[in-house]
């Protein structure tokens, strides 16, 4: 059931999300073809608003109310233990549904200390970016990036601990090779690409 | 009472010991074998709970071990797949071939494939030795690698093929010869690649031709420096059992006890027992062990072909089960850990055979116990049923001795005081016993002495007519010999017709019951015995009606009387037959009545001829003195005596002929009752000497009676007569009379001696006298009582010896005459 709504869910949000990214390229053909166009910074804080809004809604709404009220739990395999999956989860996910959609938008979770290897920053921009966000959570960090011949927009927002899960599985994983977060840290960032083209 | 035969003693004594030692053992047993047997089953039960929960942790446990090797092996393979080298190497091919024409890039491929599938040194060098490959080989050597990042030995000898391909699947780079050139149609490469977006795809185990095993893969997108999209894959063959199964082979417990590895298919990726790639046996076992969460089950079958209800923990594999087949639902890897059931519930089996050997133990223990504390029971009551025996046959001298502090030495107590009771009672009724049977014996031989004398008859019957007794003048009688071992029919003694044998049988009958023999009946029918008789003739007098019957037997005649004999103790009943010989009596009476007879005669005879003779020979005398007489007076005189004399011997044959038919005149007339008494007188002291009697009178009055006056005074005369004859002629007569209001009582009383009682009977008898020859007929008291009882009254002689008798006369009286 979960799994369903779920997806659900994250359908909805692709849909939202290819909608807002069709308008944004639209805009963008408008731009070049015309001379006016949205920026992609603007198109990145769009695409962020959205995701944030979505991950928090996941995470108070359903995650921590079901959890306040003892319906269900949330946990890394929440495929066999019949729980939720963790808002951390909810987003890399979503993030790659919205990459199979074909789209070309990419959004991922990356953090200096991440659980899994495939979540360390992939480029110098990445990496920069996550040390400069702890520093200064408030300045998202973007730039131009290329991969042989593309160019590639990168927006990286700061990701904080909004709720105890985030803390508790961090904390408290195997394979977390830092254990001291605390609430409100900034734990890494959301990387939110968007082609040049 | 009766004394126990020795075998049935035998079994009875066994049977209470058995029977304690048997309830013992049930006591003892049936608990213990419940209670063993409720152990199994909760100890069967808890060694599966706790095992199957073990076996879920461990399951679990092992599935975290198979993740983190996973999450290793593909830890490592992404850091080549992140080579930035390598990374940009793809990205410029990418782009190489986004710039060439679709029929540029089929040709480019086709040359290098069939230069690679020709093994061409060239098309080989192309790939095997170009920059890519060499940093493969740098990173599989572990060259390039930091100490904790290489590849340990083992998985580099597990790895049998490792390669890169481009965005189209067609081999760049190659470690060997071995990969095949093109792979985009490939399920793994598809998967990898994912349309640009790429991810983690590992393959379930299969046989791979190429490196002759059963391997996984683990295909990685190799992604650009920004991560954006896939620009290559990185493929890995491993080999699947020599990559898992360092890990899990030590995983052993028990001699079974282990831990494997299967896929949703069921597939043995890994086993200690089973080789990889083939099917666990049980194809109904597999959903029940990999479902996505982690449990125990109760299994009918084990997984490794036995059929024996097995306890496996399963678990799935969490992380490396996400990327099998790309997806949770397509592929998931399960651990599986059993322990053969035998070795699994062989605690319990060894406790329930230490159990069952200290069950026998106890049970040993409990018998012999059971045995002795029996015995100790049991020997204590045999001695008592032993000396309850002794009791009985009175035997028992010595008491019984048991000190076993409990009810049994109350109760072999009691048989002492009870013993001791009964011998007190038993020395006392031995003396009355013997003292009673010396009783017995002597009433028994006095009552055989008496029977014995007694001068009838007596025959005891039994209830099958078999004579049982017969006293000694019965065995003389009928002479009977009775033996006293064998008894003799009733009908053997008495030798009687038909008929009266079948009426004393009826007697009998009737005697057996207990009813009367001596009814009306029986009267009646000792009547038929003895004569026919007409039933409507008056009753006989009360002898004839008498309960005897009589019997002919022989010559002799017996009288017989049944009498009933209740037997004593439940004893039959006797009935006896008592006889009286009646030949003698009656013959004896008969004589007696013609002795009577006889004698009456004479006397009669002798009395007649007395009373005549005394008037016979007056008149002789006075005829011879007429004749010798001259005096006519005298002679007158003397004839006038003659003619007296005649008169009074007409009136003695008078009254021998019927005194009360001498009366001419049979008209009875008022008569002056002491007119003829003192007429009466007159006569008698004319006739009789009666000189020396002195007469008191003493008269009531003139008393009337209705009566013929001669023969009231012919009664009177002979009253009177007698009463003078007994005083012979001395002494005083009183005569008195007194009147009641109906009748007239006349006392005659003399002064004589009396009559003796044993006459006072027969007073009445006619020729009854106790005079002399001559003296009287006998007649006179007969006569005079037969003449008053004529008027109606009656004559009674009261008497004592030696002072007088009464004669007293009662007559009933008529109003009084006028005088004459």
């Amino acid at each position: 059931m979960h799994r369903v709504k779920l997806s659900l869910y994250a359908a909805a949000l692709t849909v939202l999300i290819s909608g807002l990214w069709w308008g944004a390229s639209a805009l963008s053909a408008k731009e070049r073809s015309g001379s006016s166009g949205i920026p992609p910074e603007k198109v990145a804080a769009y695409v962020y608003a959205v995701i944030k809004a979505d991950r928090t809604l996941y995470t108070t709404e359903i995650v921590n109310r079901l959890q306040a009220k003892g319906v269900t739990t949330a946990s890394e395999h929440w495929e066999q233990e019949n729980a939720l999956m963790l808002p951390a989860q909810f987003l890399q996910h979503s993030g790659k549904l919205a990459a199979e959609s074909g789209s070309g938008i990419r959004y991922r979770l990356i953090g200096l200390w991440p659980i899994y290897q495939r979540n360390a920053p992939a480029s110098d921009l990445e990496r920069n970016a996550l040390e400069s966000l702890r520093k200064n959570p408030d300045l998202p960090v973007t730039g131009i990036v290329t991969s042989g011949l593309k160019q590639y927009f990168q927006a990286i927002y700061p990701d904080l601990a909004v709720s105890q899960a985030c803390i508790d599985c961090h904390n408290g994983h195997q394979l977390s090779p830092k254990r001291d977060f605390k609430l409100n840290d900034v734990m890494g960032g959301i990387a939110i690409t968007i082609p040049l083209e | 009472m009766n004394p126990a035969q020795p075998p049935s003693r035998s079994e009875t004594r066994w049977g209470l010991q058995l029977k304690l030692i048997l309830s013992m053992l049930l006591v003892g047993v049936v608990p213990l074998l419940l209670g063993l047997g409720l152990a199994f089953w909760q100890g069967s039960r808890e060694i599966q709970v706790v095992s199957g929960e073990s076996f879920k942790a461990l399951a679990e446990e092992t599935a975290r071990k198979v993740d983190l090797l996973m999450s290793d092996e593909i830890g490592r393979t992404s850091r080549i797949a992140a080579d930035p080298s390598i990374v940009h190497e793809l990205e410029q091919r990418r782009d190489a071939l986004l710039d060439m024409t679709e029929d540029a890039r089929r040709r480019a491929v086709d040359t290098i494939k069939s230069g690679w599938e020709a093994k061409d040194p060239a098309a080989v060098q192309a790939i095997t030795g170009n920059k890519m490959a060499g940093l493969l080989q740098e990173y599989f050597a572990g060259a390039k690698s930091e100490a904790d990042q290489l590849i340990p030995q083992v998985v580099r000898s597990a790895t049998k093929m490792l390669y890169i391909t481009d965005i189209e699947g067609n081999l760049v780079a190659a470690l060997t010869t071995l990969p095949p050139l093109t792979n985009g149609e490939t399920a793994w490469w598809k998967g990898a690649f994912h349309h640009g977006v790429g991810q983690l795809f590992i393959e379930d185990v299969h046989f791979d031709e190429r490196a002759q095993a059963y391997v996984i893969s683990i295909s990685l997108p190799i992604m650009d420096r920004i991560r954006y999209g896939a620009v290559g894959v990185l493929h890995r063959v491993i080999d699947a059992k020599e990559l898992i199964s360092p890990s899990l082979a030590p995983i052993r417990f028990g001699k079974t006890g282990h831990v494997m590895l299967i896929d949703h298919r069921g597939i043995v990726m890994s086993c200690p027992i089973l080789p990889t790639g083939v099917r666990v046996s049980d194809p109904q076992l597999i959903p029940l062990i990999t479902p996505l969460h982690p449990g125990w089950v109760s299994a009918p079958s084990d997984g490794h072909g036995g059929q024996s209800t097995s306890i496996i923990g399963f678990a799935p594999v969490p992380e490396t089960s996400r990327a099998t087949n790309s997806d949770l639902d397509k592929s998931s890897w399960h651990t599986f850990v059993w322990q053969a059931s035998d070795e699994l519930f062989a605690p319990i089996r060894h406790f329930l055979t230490w159990m069952a050997v200290f069950s026998l133990v106890a049970v040993g223990l409990m018998t012999s116990l059971g045995y002795l504390a029996a015995n100790r029971i049991v020997m204590p009551v045999r001695r008592l049923q032993a000396a309850a025996q002794l009791i009985g046959r009175g035997e028992f001298r010595q008491p019984i001795d048991i000190q076993t502090g409990d009810e049994l030495q109350d109760l072999a107590d009691e048989f002492n005081r009870m013993n001791r009771q009964l011998e007190a009672a038993f020395a006392g009724l031995t003396d009355q016993v013997a003292v009673k049977t010396q009783q017995v014996e002597s009433l028994i031989h006095s009552t055989d002495q008496i029977l014995d004398a007694v001068p009838t008859p007596i025959i005891m019957v039994n209830q099958a007519e078999q004579v049982q007794y017969i006293n000694r003048v019965g065995r003389d009688s009928f002479q009977a010999i009775l033996d006293s071992t064998q008894s003799i029919p009733l009908f053997d003694i008495l030798p009687v017709d038909a008929a009266a044998r079948e009426h004393l049988r009826k007697e009998f009958r009737r005697a057996r019951s207990g009813e009367d023999v001596a009814t009306a009946s029986g009267a009646e029918d000792a009547a038929v015995v003895n004569r026919a008789r007409d039933p409507l003739a008056p009753m006989m007098g009360t002898a004839e009606a008498s309960n005897r019957q009589e019997i002919q037997i022989g010559p002799r005649r017996y009288h017989y009387q049944w009498f009933h004999m209740a037997g004593r103790n439940k004893g039959e009943d006797r009935i006896g037959l008592v006889f009286r010989d009646t030949t003698d009596d009656s013959r004896l009476q008969d004589q007696l009545i013609q002795a009577e007879k006889s004698g009456s005669l004479g006397t009669l005879t002798a009395g007649i001829g007395h009373e005549l003779n005394n008037p016979l020979f007056g008149i002789l005398g006075l005829g011879e003195a007429i004749g010798e007489e001259a005096n006519l007076d005298r002679v007158r005189s003397y004839a006038h005596d003659i003619v007296q004399h005649g008169r009074r011997m007409a009136a003695i044959i008078r009254d021998f002929t019927g005194v009360a038919a001498r009366e001419t005149s049979d008209h009875r007339q008022p008569v002056h009752l002491e007119r003829e008494l003192d007429q009466a007188i007159a006569t008698v002291t004319g006739n009789m000497d009666a000189s020396g009697v002195a007469i008191q009178r003493t008269y009531a009055g003139d008393t009337c009676v209705l009566a013929l006056p001669d023969q009231l005074r012919q009664a009177f005369t002979n009253l009177l007569m007698n009463a003078i004859q007994a005083m012979e002629g001395r002494g005083t007569l009183r005569l008195s009379t007194s009147l009641t209001d109906i009748s007239v009582e006349t006392r005659i009383a003399d002064s004589g001696p009396g009559i003796p009682k044993q006459h006072l009977s027969k007073l009445f008898d006619p020729f009854f006298t106790t005079k002399g020859q001559g003296e009287g007929s006998g007649l006179g008291l007969t006569v005079a009582r037969r003449i008053i009882k004529k008027f109606g009254g009656d004559i009674r002689i009261e008497s004592q010896e030696g002072s007088g008798t009464s004669c007293i006369v009662t007559l009933p009286v008529i109003p009084l005459l006028p005088p004459p």
